[in-house]
């Protein structure tokens, strides 16, 4: 499958607290977003230093990551809410290109 | 493309209101609904922050104390629960090279730096009083429409999540939608007033971007004056925002925009903000505090020199700073008692248990497992009350599922209770008497509620709850025992079981191997194992909750009792423990408990399952826990208010029997009031000493866990529910205003939120104020928890380096550490600059 029969969208990833997962959920959802992929308990070594993954019996403590992929109308009024978000709190969040066969799906 | 722009602008500015709301109510308290209540700390948003900065900012923010009273701790001093010692020690760890200095001359007397410090903690005056520093609008301006946006915002919350006769019109299309399809119609506000509410936004966003605008708050301030509004009700914001993305139909977004488009339309034609003017407290200099001094010790006359001298020392512990040293103090002299007693205790227990308990780590454990001790041939342990089996679990019943797990975590398996073998028939006659009295029970309660029918329920059931009514105040205890008899005999108990092989093996292989490792017991079975969990038995009490289990979310942990012992007592994963090195004998038969901390019964759970050749040994534990039971009770009524002083332990035990079933009681029990500190260790460190159902109990074996993974899940799961509870009783006995629900005796229930005091105003948070307080008296000691390790240090530093959640906990001051390598060892105090003696 080529780039030319798929449609360009934007991926959004962040990483923050569990604690600050609700949040960010209900940020991608107020935008319209159709949807999300989250992952708790994610490790990894960052500007905190190393983040344990996960931990046996608190889910809260560790680190989740949240996925949505939305079209480009959507992309700026959703950083416009993360930005200030991981101005405030540890996290990191990636934006890139990327490309979809059912774009339906996404709008 | 304008219009696209436009559109584009609006929706960023939107989200960006959405995350400023965010990070406003990172300062709000987390309260749970009445029946998962489970205690928090209040002042979770501002563990980033070490412990005294944190009170300051929320008595900034809430105008609340962060300690006791000045004058409540020299009280204690007087009393003997403070010393000159501990005064000392706290100075000289706060300012070490002050304390250090030669004394000066004042007045007919030489006095050292830390007499000087430690006369103007016992003596000074003019300890500022918190004040609320941050105000909405509305509170600057005039303070009756801040008045009213509250009644407002209040009422419109109970309406929205109470359960009245009359559900609030249009609650389905969720909050915003239904205050707005109604706030203009009310009669109570001018008219002008309702004309403006008319025009307020569809979506909450745009309300609220609209009234901050209107109220003429700019963007640099918006997240400020959100606070001062979050922090006005914070209890119904507490709970609004506990609510998020669990589909309630309400946030945080459309409460604002409803507070602040009252706001708005009550002030559209008041003057320009004047904002008050922050008046400073007046706090005495440094040489009036010597000036002061001077004239309570009666030192005659003093040179202007020596009150330079002497204001030069004061000066160095700011007045504001003299709470929190004697807080620390205060702190010191328990935690120094306690740690001295630990090194006093030779535990260890040569002799091979009989049987063996597995109780909770809730400081009312560390009672019965002291009592139970006193008997030959009994070993006890301490684990979390959910026995690491997070499960989602149905009953009998088949109603909703509860999760029973700490809410730290999700549940990961559901268990169901079925019929035993046989039983089958007996369930379904069970069943139907519990239906049967369930609907009666619904029916007259609806009858009570509907407009007319309470005059027909008068006459065709007054003859029996009137007397029913009688005996439940003048006898509970044997008004209780009828009615459950009656509940026994219309619905006879039946035995069940578990689907606990849902869990596929191999987790429940795991399950048993992390259970048994984390609390150290790998050898040396004894022949019963009871695995008691716990709960409370209350009537009429909102907080029922409160007094059951944390690790089980709020409930009795006799379910997850249940489960851990029928998993543990599989042939199957047994083999699979013995691959792993846990080897249980044969002849080890495991049993669940569950013991009621209300009355202090140890009831036995699923006794149909105890093989014939374990039979008698389980008579013998079942008349011990008796014993046990009433000893406890005896050692508890003492604190009791309204209980006999000095009782026998059998009338002990009928009186907390009583107790609990008395509809009028305020102090059922007192739960985990006291509690202090967090042990974990194996029992050896800890065995014979009273420790006053002040401690909680973890049982650990740093030599079966070489890489650390069990105390890292003790110190990142058990020991945060403690601190959490620990918090939860601290800031309801030092800021019962906010952080506490007040009095019991004027609660009302609102749906299952929580409680108002009275028929309005904010939902209460935190603890009532009969869970740590009798009358105008405190009884429960607000200190941070001391947590007390027995591990290598270094294995200690390692986990607590990788846990940004345990480097909050204790490098900022909410829970202080001590621990030692082996039995025998000095402890060392975990300090910013290494470990210290």
């Amino acid at each position: 499958m080529t780039q030319t029969t798929l449609t360009k969208m934007t991926k959004i990833e962040v990483v923050v607290a569990g604690g600050d997962a609700p949040a960010v959920r209900e940020l991608i959802q107020s935008v319209g977003a159709t949807g999300f992929t989250s992952l708790s308990g994610v490790s990894g070594l960052g500007h905190h230093g190393y983040r344990q993954g996960r931990l046996l019996f608190n889910q809260q403590a560790t680190l989740e990551l949240l996925i949505t992929v939305v079209p480009e109308d959507k992309v700026d009024a959703l950083l416009a809410g993360l930005r200030p978000l991981l101005d405030a709190s540890s996290g990191v969040m990636f934006v890139t290109d990327t490309y979809v066969s059912r774009p339906d799906y996404f709008s | 493309m304008t219009i696209i722009h436009a559109e584009k602008d609006v929706a960023e500015q939107r989200s960006r209101l959405r995350t400023e709301v965010t990070l406003a109510a990172r300062v709000l308290p987390t309260h749970y609904p009445l029946e998962t209540f489970i205690a928090v700390n209040p002042l979770a948003g501002f563990e980033n922050l070490p412990f005294e900065q944190a009170v300051r900012r929320a008595g900034d923010l809430y105008g609340t104390r962060g300690t006791l009273t000045e004058e409540a701790f020299r009280t204690a001093y007087r009393a003997g629960r403070i010393t000159d010692a501990d005064l000392d020690q706290a100075l000289g760890r706060r300012h070490p090279n002050l304390l250090a200095g030669s004394p000066v001359r004042f007045g007919d007397r030489d006095v050292t730096p830390a007499e000087l410090l430690r006369g103007d903690l016992l003596h000074g005056t003019g300890t500022p009083e918190p004040v609320r520093r941050y105000h909405t609008r509305s509170e600057r301006t005039d303070p009756e429409v801040a008045r009213v946006v509250d009644a407002q915002a209040a009422k419109w919350c109970a309406a929205f999540f109470g359960s009245a006769g009359w559900s609030l019109p249009g609650r389905e299309a969720g909050f915003y939608s239904a205050w707005r399809a109604l706030a203009a119609a009310d009669p109570t506000l001018p008219r002008a007033v309702r004309r403006r509410l008319r025009s307020v936004a569809t979506r909450p966003e745009d309300a609220l971007l609209t009234a901050l605008s209107d109220v003429g708050i700019s963007e640099t301030d918006r997240e400020t004056h959100l606070q001062a509004h979050l922090t006005r009700l914070p209890g119904w914001a507490a709970h609004i925002q506990w609510c998020l993305g669990r589909g309630v139909g309400v946030d945080l977004v459309g409460y604002l925009a409803m507070r602040l488009s009252y706001e708005a339309a009550l002030l559209a034609d008041a003057p320009a903000d004047a904002p008050a003017d922050a008046v400073a407290p007046q706090l005495p200099s440094a040489r009036e505090r010597a000036i002061h001094l001077a004239r309570i010790w009666d030192v005659g006359e003093v040179e202007e020199l020596e009150l330079v001298a002497a204001g030069r020392i004061l000066a160095a512990m700011p007045v504001s700073a003299r709470e929190m040293l004697w807080q620390n103090a205060f702190e010191a002299h328990y935690r120094d008692g306690l740690l001295a007693d630990l090194s006093s205790v030779n535990g260890a227990d040569t002799t091979t248990p009989h049987t063996q308990v597995i109780a909770c780590i809730d400081t009312r454990s560390e009672g019965l497992r002291r009592h139970l001790e006193t008997l030959d041939g009994y070993q006890t342990f301490g684990f979390a009350g959910f026995f690491a089996v997070a499960i989602r679990f149905t009953d009998l019943l088949d109603g909703a599922p509860c999760d029973l797990c700490p809410v730290l975590i999700e549940p990961s398996h559901e268990i169901r209770e079925v019929p035993a073998p046989g039983a089958a028939f007996a369930a379904a006659r069970t069943l139907a008497g519990i239906s049967g009295l369930a609907g009666a029970e619904s029916a007259f309660h609806a009858a009570k509620e509907s407009l007319a029918a309470p005059f027909t329920l008068a006459e065709a059931a007054g003859w029996a709850a009137a007397p029913l009514a009688a005996a439940k105040t003048l006898a509970p205890a044997a008004s209780a025992r009828l009615r459950r008899r009656l509940g026994e005999w219309v619905a006879p108990p039946v035995a069940t079981e578990l689907t606990v092989n849902d869990v596929p093996l191999e987790q429940r292989v795991l399950f048993a191997q992390v259970a048994l490792t984390t609390m150290g017991l790998t050898t040396g079975f004894g022949r019963l194992v009871v695995v008691c969990g716990h709960g409370s038995t209350t009537e009429n009490n909102p907080y029922q909750a409160s007094l059951d289990c944390g690790a089980c979310g709020g409930q009795a942990g006799g379910p997850n009792a249940r489960t851990a012992a029928a998993i543990l007592n599989q042939d199957a994963v047994r083999t699979g423990l013995r691959a792993r090195g846990i080897d249980i004998g044969e002849d080890t038969v495991f049993l669940a408990a569950q013991h009621d901390t209300a009355t202090d019964r140890v009831t036995l759970l699923d006794a149909h399952l105890v093989p014939a050749s374990h039979r008698e040994q389980v008579r013998t534990l079942e008349a011990d826990l008796a014993r046990t039971g009433a000893a406890l009770a005896a050692e508890r009524v003492v604190q009791l208010p309204g209980a006999p002083r000095h009782p026998s332990a059998a009338r002990a035990a009928r009186h907390v029997t009583g107790r609990s079933s008395d509809w009028a009681q305020v102090y059922p029990e007192w739960g985990l009031m006291g509690n202090a500190a967090f042990l974990v260790a194996p029992r050896d460190v800890s065995r014979g000493l009273d420790l006053g159902r002040r401690v909680f109990l973890h049982s650990y074996e740093a030599d079966v866990d070489p890489d650390g993974s069990a105390l890292e899940t003790i110190l990142t799961a058990p020991l945060v529910v403690a601190q959490w509870i620990n918090c939860q009783y601290y800031f309801s006995a030092v800021a019962p205003e906010v952080f506490g629900s007040g009095t019991k005796t004027i609660h009302n229930v609102v749906g299952t939120a929580g409680v108002i005091a009275g028929h309005d105003g904010d939902l209460r948070l935190g603890l009532p104020w009969q869970s740590v307080a009798t009358g105008e008296r405190l009884v429960h000691e607000p200190m941070r928890l001391l947590a007390i390790i027995q591990a290598p240090l270094d294995r200690i530093d390692v986990i607590v380096d990788r846990n940004p959640i345990l480097q909050r906990l204790f490098g900022n001051g909410w829970v202080s550490v001590a621990a030692r390598e082996s039995s025998g060892g000095e402890w060392q105090r975990r300090t910013p600059h290494g470990w210290r003696q």
